[in-house]
């Protein structure tokens, strides 16, 4: 049985209530007084040179009270990447030159959006259009057009992992294949998009409002941008829509806003459109896979080579760590002695890719287990068999790259065979695949070049026990809220609703990295549950005394009850103790610190998550339409914190990972974005959604607080390798480029008729 | 085997390890070294994502084997 009083149990978000009653204000809800409406020009060419942009006309427009272009900036280039000054590639107001169909150029405040809008289209901007590329494998030509000047063949950044001996090891496999596989784009379809409210005052102060996934990013990336200090910035993150990675860079929205307030000394709101959040914003990185893959004729992995080549975009953002991510999640989660990875990222005049829910691991997740499907076919072993013979285990380490402590690969292997064993004999052109994964638990890599501890948090108890709980981490709809109260209330001894938490403003808040990579719940839980140890620490001492126990380890707090460990009715009440300490201290508020940086860690993530889920699909061999029938997973996530929470990750995660695999693609011509709108960008929507099922895993993370790890992303990975696994069990055809379409499936279905005939 | 880098110098341990490291490392000087030789930068890339044979990267290999300052 549990001693655990908070963490463990089903508990509903403590958010949930004003969003779902449509109280909580997002900054899309925001109104301050004096406030102006703004909206950004964009380019509509994918490679031009801004010849000359005349803004005289939308200045006399009535209403307008100011334009800015990129002469009002500080001409510096933004990056998230701070420590690679060259990868620092994006001006956002750009001044001569434009690289994707959706560019900005200019931005206007006015007195509300439609005299914005009208304003925009006033601006005369004289283009010279340039040749563009768009397809990575033709941008790395000597003959392309350069799209950033000085970086030649447009390759952005390069990467290589290797470990073993993998050309020796190719020799002494039995079999080896070699496949090629493409990944598609997928946009993060945030409920509210991009969006910030900035206020500059007389004081020089500025003060940004805005749907953020880390406002300690944006205050210190803005800080760069603007040339101000950053304590000279307020970044607060009211309740936010989503992120799912699209929101932890400066957007044009941030930054427009500061600069036309900076100009006006008043507050400017920018939200972008639908289209706009389509077309201009960053999005999943397309990927070309080759994959070379050998064993033993007992289907034991010899040697694994990938390489990658990824459309980049037209900048940086942070695709270099997808491309880096996806080469490390391509060894993922198995022991391959030797495997080698080589990765190019290239500039493409198309819309930047970046992270996006996953991080590179869905793309490498796809490929890698469409292929060990393939391979298993051909030596005729069972699928959940070579899995199982080659998963990692725990205290694996990979070589030179990262050490795994806690490893649920096995039990989830077994968990998933006995399910798909229940499912029975399957009717016609039903199919199960079957997909492994593994996720980290926050990245180590510190590419923004930040002093600060990567989390930290606050813990004030006042004088009526309420507990305040201050964390820079970000509540985008995940649930870090409720999760970092569950710890904060279980460390202290407290109840849930004892605490009330202050997160996600960088006034009054510790630095945190915020919410990407799955890290909020190790990284600043740990954190979290430090700073309530050193607000507990406070107490016990004075309770120690005041029941005159032995050593203070005697002692400890839970519900509200200071008591011996041994005699739990021996004991005082909370309230009394903390006014005790309070009177005691002058009347101070009792203060807890806590801060957690990864140390020797590794290169990626202090833990893993892992993974199998299978999905079932019926298939119509007439048409190539599919249906996704069930979806079990098997999910290791260390001590689950909330099980409502991670059913909550489950379900979005399938319908997100689902989509990716299913029907989400962005098609472009001449680099703009074909479908910008939900009327053609399509989804996988409730009616859509198959039976979802969780198998219960038990672990334990030693480097997690209370043995919990990440439990967000991850569960992203293996759909849609999943798919394409169950469509080939059940008709026979394999897709090796994303989305896995019904005219894919048709197509490849006549093409094998065709063959057979 | 210790081949060094002719550009930057950089430690590898085979020629094929060589080559891996100047055609990912990709800058100006890399690729003028690569270039000098007769080869094409832009092409040993590509190839590198139309076949599994490496025969570019083998061919560049053959090259630093002998050009390559070797050492141990």
């Amino acid at each position: 049985m549990s001693n655990y009083t908070v963490i463990g149990k089903r508990v509903h978000r403590i958010d949930g209530t004003e969003k779902v009653t449509g109280n909580a204000k997002f900054t899309f809800d925001l109104v301050l007084s004096n406030m102006l409406y703004g909206k950004i020009l964009r380019s509509p060419h994918p490679h031009a040179k801004i010849v000359n942009l005349d803004t005289t006309q939308a200045e006399k427009l009535i209403g307008v009270k100011a334009v800015v272009t990129g002469k009002d900036t500080l001409g510096r280039k933004n990056g998230i990447w701070r420590r690679f000054p060259e990868l620092c590639d994006e001006e956002i107001l750009c001044r001569a030159k434009v690289r994707f169909v959706g560019d900005p150029v200019a931005a206007v405040a006015a007195i509300d959006e439609d005299t914005a809008e009208e304003a925009c289209q006033l601006i005369r901007v004289e283009y010279e259009e340039l040749p563009a590329v768009f397809d990575p494998l033709e941008a790395i030509k000597e003959e392309a057009p350069q799209i950033h000047e000085g970086v030649e063949l447009n390759i952005n950044v390069t990467r290589h992992i290797e470990w073993g001996d993998v050309d020796e090891a190719f020799k002494r496999c039995d079999y080896v294949r070699e496949d090629r596989f493409k990944t598609s784009s997928q946009h993060h379809v945030c409920m509210e998009t991009h969006d910030a409210v900035a206020s500059f005052d007389y004081n020089g102060k500025l003060t940004v409002w805005t749907s953020t996934q880390s406002s300690y990013y944006i205050q210190r990336l803005l800080a760069d941008m603007l040339g101000l200090r950053e304590g000279d910035i307020r970044v607060i993150k009211p309740p936010t829509g989503g992120g799912f990675g699209s929101k932890f860079e400066l957007d044009s929205a941030q930054f427009c806003a500061s600069v036309l307030s900076m100009k006006l000394c008043r507050p400017v709101k920018i939200v972008l459109t639908r289209a706009e959040e389509f077309t201009a914003t960053k999005r999943r990185t397309p990927m070309h896979y080759f994959s070379k893959l050998g064993a033993k004729k007992d289907g034991t992995f010899l040697a694994k080579e990938v390489r990658v080549l990824t459309e980049g975009g037209a900048y940086t953002g942070m695709g270099a760590t997808a491309l880096y991510l996806t080469g490390f999640f391509s060894s993922f989660p198995y022991k391959f002695p030797n495997y080698r990875y080589d990765g190019y990222r290239v500039y493409t005049n198309t819309a930047p890719t970046s992270a996006c829910r996953g991080f590179g691991a869905p793309q490498s997740t796809f490929v890698g287990e469409s292929q060990i499907d393939m391979l298993a076919e051909a030596l005729g072993i069972d699928p959940i068999e070579i899995r199982r013979k080659n998963g990692m285990t725990p205290n694996y380490e990979v070589p030179g790259q990262a050490f795994i402590q806690s490893c649920e690969l096995h039990q989830c292997l077994d968990k998933t065979e006995e399910q798909i064993k229940q499912r029975g004999k399957l009717p016609p052109n039903h199919g199960i695949g079957v997909a492994c994964y593994g996720f980290m638990s926050g990245g180590i890599f510190n590419w923004f070049d930040t002093p600060y501890a990567f989390s930290s948090a606050l813990v004030r108890i006042n004088i009526d026990g309420k507990v305040d709980l201050f964390t820079g981490a970000c509540e985008i709809g995940q649930g870090s809220d409720t999760t970092l109260s569950m710890i904060c209330a279980e460390e202290l001894g407290v109840r849930l609703e004892d605490i009330r938490i202050h997160s996600g403003d960088t006034g009054i808040c510790p630095a945190d990295l915020g919410s990407w990579g799955s890290r909020e719940t190790l990284m600043n839980g740990n954190a979290v549950k430090m700073a309530a140890a050193d607000a507990k620490r406070q107490l016990m001492a004075f309770a120690a005394a005041k029941l005159g126990a032995n050593i203070v380890y005697d002692l400890n707090m839970t519900d509200r009850w200071f008591h011996l460990v041994d005699r739990p009715e021996r004991g005082f009440s909370y309230y009394d103790i903390v006014k005790g300490v309070i009177r005691g201290n002058d009347g101070e508020a009792i203060i807890g610190r806590g801060h957690y940086t990864p140390h020797r860690k590794g290169m990626i993530s202090p833990a893993y998550s892992f993974g199998v889920q299978a999905v079932e699909v019926e298939v119509d061999p007439e048409t190539g339409r599919y249906k996704l029938v069930n979806v079990s997973t098997a999910h290791g996530s260390g001590k689950v914190i909330n099980p409502v929470g991670i059913e909550g990750q489950l379900e979005g995660a399938i319908m997100m990972a689902g989509g990716y695999g299913f029907c989400e693609d962005q098609p472009m011509d001449n680099g703009k974005i074909l479908n910008p709108s939900f009327d053609d960008y399509k989804l996988i929507r409730s009616l859509d959604m198959p039976e979802v099922k969780i198998l219960e895993i038990e672990s334990y993370e030693p480097e997690g607080p209370f043995g919990a790890k990440e439990a967000g992303e991850g569960l992203t990975n293996p759909t849609a390798g999943a798919i394409g696994n169950a469509i080939y069990k059940a008709i026979g055809v394999r897709i090796n480029d994303l989305p896995i379409t019904p005219e894919k499936v048709f197509r490849a279905l006549r093409e094998k008729e065709n063959q057979g005939k | 085997m210790a081949y060094h880098c002719p550009v930057c110098n950089k430690v590898s341990s085979s020629a094929m390890d060589l080559t891996r490291h100047m055609i990912g490392r990709g800058d100006k000087v890399h690729r003028d070294w690569i270039n000098s030789k007769g080869f094409k930068f832009s092409e040993l890339l590509a190839l590198q994502f139309k076949s599994f044979g490496g025969e570019g990267y083998r061919a560049l290999a053959e090259i630093l084997e002998k050009e390559a300052k070797v050492e141990g």
